[in-house]
């Protein structure tokens, strides 16, 4: 019979065990190495935030604020809630509007984010993000495309397609279809849950834009000549989505100069509020989504006045479980430096044969350990055995080889590297 | 045994009556009976239990009763937190009818304009019972920063000195009227709810429980919520405008409170027009100059003088230190004793628990298989902490808004409860392990208040109160 042990953690929430944080590590590695080379510094912001931060219109949607984690915290006699981060980039514009204000700031962070899931769907998510604040449209957005292209190839995800947006197609056809100010966030928020019952609200109540509708919504394009088609068929209906068709012909230019395959997608929506314009998606074979993000130009405010800023964020948890196993990341060889008794002396020197093996190159443990390893050797060390004083087996059935000196020891096991 | 929670106050006579059309009466619960603990008459295999309507959705999510009967307010204020978790509707009731509404002084809508405009103000304060509706109901209308000042009740009374709007649940239109309040949104509109646990519709047979209940006449209509109000969108705010205090302010508390602070205002030879032993206006008349009074509950005192809405207040110290365990930063402070209405706050269990310690006590709960050990308490945070300085290992803190009688040991394995004489807990089989202070009614402050506009006059009222002796 085995023994059912009740699991203490706490729903939605993981663990991550030593295989599943060497494939973490790998991602933020190609992440942060990535990012570093295009010129971003990392930041961190606290888990706790004040709520009212992402309640303000234009940051999360309603639908999303109903998932956040927020409480009374022990300053909390006034009221004020703060909240678990929901989300990264709502920080990252507080930390600029305090600290960088002015500056064009490129900012790349690794953090983990809490969103209420149900059932056992993960409630913690980690997210490896970047943000580039300031005037710098469209370069801006192609360098960030192009910054989260290079850290998925380099982590072995060669076909990356790139799926465009734009939030500005939307809102225009709502303002064309002539709902009311305080209506068109409420559709807009509708939309962003993905509720595409607003699509047919639109066409119902402009029966002359039906048909291009459906060139909107039926046909996905894969380069300018749709969005050419666009244009042709919008052109005569609002400036403001002809905007939004220029901005997107810009972005989707700088995509198609890396030589990234492209999907024009304008039915695809990010789940913020605060995005303002162009958006995309970064898909791997498969379909599988690895992140995204977008343009958000009215965020980032200060005495007054918006400063543009674009951003993206790749799904780390999601990235790390695809991963493709690794067996070089493993140890090459793992030595176990036993000591012959547990006298002080064979315990130093123990120690300090551990500690010159690990300046050596070598991973050395006074405990063996269950680390993955090609090769697992045993160093019995001995100060008082003379020319056995270290007597070195690969296990679990090698032969013994002893020597004298660490010389002898490094000439047993070879070029081994950890 | 089959649990069924019922409604204590204004609906329980309607739901004594629904109950007995169920076959299912109780002539305890029908007359009012002051155990709250009832039979089900000639039915063995049930048990009833009164409680004040917040903590019924509480009981029956935690399972720890099968079904029971509330008001829709406080069944959406518990649905508003956790829609998926412990409880379902199972029937709308033919009785019981209540309008969530928001609501505000003509003058705040002269001020802050039409409620479609109200986004364009930071800070609004609205003032409620039900925190979580309203936080929902601010942010679906993308208030700016909002203040949602959660309250035990009298929320009418707030606007338009230390609320801009509350959210009320109205069986009538008198409060408005009362208060003389507009109205600017109805947000929802139900009777009461026949109430299940999922987890027990799920695993057990509640059949003889709720099969006479769902037999009952359901309410007709559409009981889903009123979509959230239409507003504007503004990209920038403006702080909202007031005027600064002129005035020191005084809370005076209602209820079980209100008798021993009248003598303790009479032992000082302070009087106030309007606030009697027994009754009281909301806004006292007060003879001294630069002093205002209103009368508000003392669970709110606390928190209303830390925000700076209130100088003074008089409470009881039961209600300071939950306070204070909840946020260890308040400025609040106690500045003088009142020495009446003397109770001891204790952690309380059942006279058959062998042990004379909590230590004692959690061991023994352990070793007969009582993996989490439940304590229930008026005060959530002076118990938690309690919960937490005892090392009880794993417990959950059940809230009571009251009605604690009889909870231990079914319901609960201690109860934090204030006992005056102990003749309760004797007659309730009940036995004290730790006192964990001495509550009397108090006057409180804010630490800084000698650096606040009116120090002279707060200063007078704190020396005058402290020299009032204790009863003999």
């Amino acid at each position: 019979m085995t023994l059912q042990i009740e699991s203490l953690r706490t729903r939605g929430m993981r663990d991550l065990l030593p295989r599943e944080m060497a494939r973490f590590r790998r991602v933020e590695r190609a992440f942060a190495e990535t990012l570093s080379a295009w010129g971003y510094e990392e930041i961190r912001t606290p888990t706790l935030e004040q709520l009212h931060l992402f309640t303000s219109a234009g940051a999360l949607s309603p639908q999303l604020l109903d998932k956040v984690y927020s409480f009374l915290d022990w300053d909390g006699w006034s009221g004020e809630r703060v909240v678990l981060r929901p989300d990264a980039t709502i920080p990252a514009v507080r930390v600029y509007n305090e600290r960088m204000a002015g500056s064009i700031a490129k900012l790349f962070y690794i953090t983990n984010i809490f969103r209420f899931a149900q059932g056992d769907e993960p409630r913690e998510q980690w997210q490896c993000g970047a943000e580039v604040i300031g005037e710098t449209f469209p370069r801006g957005d192609i360098e960030l495309i192009a910054a989260g292209r290079g850290v998925l190839r380099r982590l072995g995800f060669q076909e990356t397609t790139v799926r465009l947006s734009h939030t500005g197609v939307i809102r225009a056809l709502l303002e064309r279809a002539g709902f009311a100010e305080e209506d068109q966030a409420e559709q807009y928020d509708r939309v962003l849950d993905h509720d595409m019952s607003v699509i047919h609200e639109i066409e119902r109540r402009v029966p002359e834009l039906q048909a291009s509708m459906h060139l909107l919504t039926d046909v996905k394009g894969s380069g300018p000549g749709y969005l050419a088609n666009l244009r042709a068929a919008f052109a005569a209906t609002s400036p403001r989505l002809v905007q939004a068709l220029d901005e997107l012909e810009q972005i989707a230019a700088g995509v198609a100069a890396l030589g990234c395959p492209l999907i024009i997608d304008l039915t695809m929506v990010r789940d913020f509020e605060y995005y303002t314009g162009p958006v995309f998606r970064f898909e791997l074979a498969g379909g599988w989504e690895a992140g995204g993000g977008g343009r958000y130009d009215a965020l980032v405010r200060s005495g007054g006045s918006a400063t543009p800023a674009c951003g993206f964020a790749l799904s780390l948890d999601m990235l790390s479980e695809r991963l493709e196993a690794d067996a070089s990341a493993d140890a090459t060889a793992v030595i176990e430096v036993a000591p012959a008794d547990t006298g002080p002396a064979c315990l130093g020197l123990a120690l300090a044969v551990a500690l010159e093996l690990q300046e050596k190159g070598f991973c050395a443990e006074l405990v063996g350990s269950r680390r993955a390893a090609a090769a697992r050797w045993r160093l019995t060390v001995d100060p008082a055995g003379g020319s056995a004083r270290y007597v070195m087996r690969l296990l679990p059935d090698g032969e013994p080889a002893s020597g004298a000196s660490m010389d002898d020891l490094i000439g047993v096991l070879g070029r081994a590297r950890c | 045994m089959l649990k069924l929670a019922l409604p204590g106050g204004d609906l329980r006579p309607q739901a004594a009556v629904a109950l007995a059309a169920a076959g299912l009466a109780s002539e305890g619960y029908a007359h009012g009976s002051r155990s709250l603990s009832v039979p089900v008459d000639g039915r063995a295999d049930m048990i009833a239990r009164v409680f004040r309507e917040k903590d019924i959705p509480v009981q029956i999510a935690l399972g720890a009763y099968h079904a029971g009967i509330c008001g829709d307010p406080w069944v959406r204020e518990f649905l508003s937190r956790y829609p998926d978790e412990g409880l379902v509707r199972l029937r709308p009731l033919e009785f019981g009818g209540t309008r969530l509404v928001l609501a505000a002084p003509a003058a705040v809508v002269a001020q802050l304009g039409p409620l479609a405009e109200w986004p364009r103000w930071s800070g609004i304060r609205i003032a409620t019972e039900f925190p979580r509706i309203a936080e929902r109901l601010a942010t679906g209308m993308r208030l700016a920063r909002p203040r949602i000042v959660a309250l035990w009740g009298a929320a009418e009374a707030y606007p338009p000195d230390d609320a801009e709007a509350c959210l009320l649940a109205l069986s009538d239109d008198e409060p408005l009227r009362r208060h003389g309040l507009v109205l600017l949104a109805t947000l929802s509109q139900a009777p009461a709810w026949l109430i299940a646990s999922r987890q027990a519709l799920a695993a057990h047979d509640l059949s003889p429980l709720i099969g006479p209940l769902l037999a009952l006449p359901a309410a007709a209509g559409d009981w889903a919520p009123a979509p959230v109000p239409r507003v504007r969108r503004f990209a920038e705010t403006t702080p909202l405008p007031r005027p600064p205090r002129t005035a020191v302010r005084l809370a005076l508390p209602d209820g079980h409170a209100q008798p021993h602070t009248y003598h303790a205002l009479q032992d000082a030879r302070i009087a106030f027009e309007g606030y009697e032993e027994q009754s009281a206006v909301r806004r006292p008349r007060s003879g001294i100059p630069g002093l205002e009074v209103k009368v508000i509950r003392p669970q709110d005192m606390a928190s209303q003088v830390a925000t700076g809405a209130f100088d003074l207040a008089v409470t009881g110290r039961d209600w300071l230190l939950d306070h204070r365990y909840a946020f260890p930063s308040s400025p609040v402070r106690e500045v003088a004793d009142l020495h009446r209405s003397r109770y001891a706050l204790a952690a309380v269990v059942s006279e058959d628990v062998p042990a004379t310690t909590i230590a004692e006590a959690a061991a023994w709960w352990r070793r007969n298989g009582r993996a989490t050990i439940r304590v229930a308490a008026e005060y959530p945070h002076l118990a938690d902490d309690f919960a937490r300085s005892a090392q009880l290992g794993r417990y959950t803190v059940m809230p009571l808004a009251g009605a604690s009688e009889g909870f231990v040991p079914e319901d609960a394995e201690v109860l934090i409860e204030g006992t005056e004489t102990g003749r309760s807990l004797i007659a309730n089989r009940l036995k004290v392990l730790e006192t964990l202070s001495i509550s009397t009614n108090c006057l409180i402050a804010r630490e800084d208040w000698p650096l606040r506009p009116g120090a002279t006059l707060i200063g007078d009222l704190i020396e005058q109160l402290r020299r009032v002796p204790a009863p003999v």
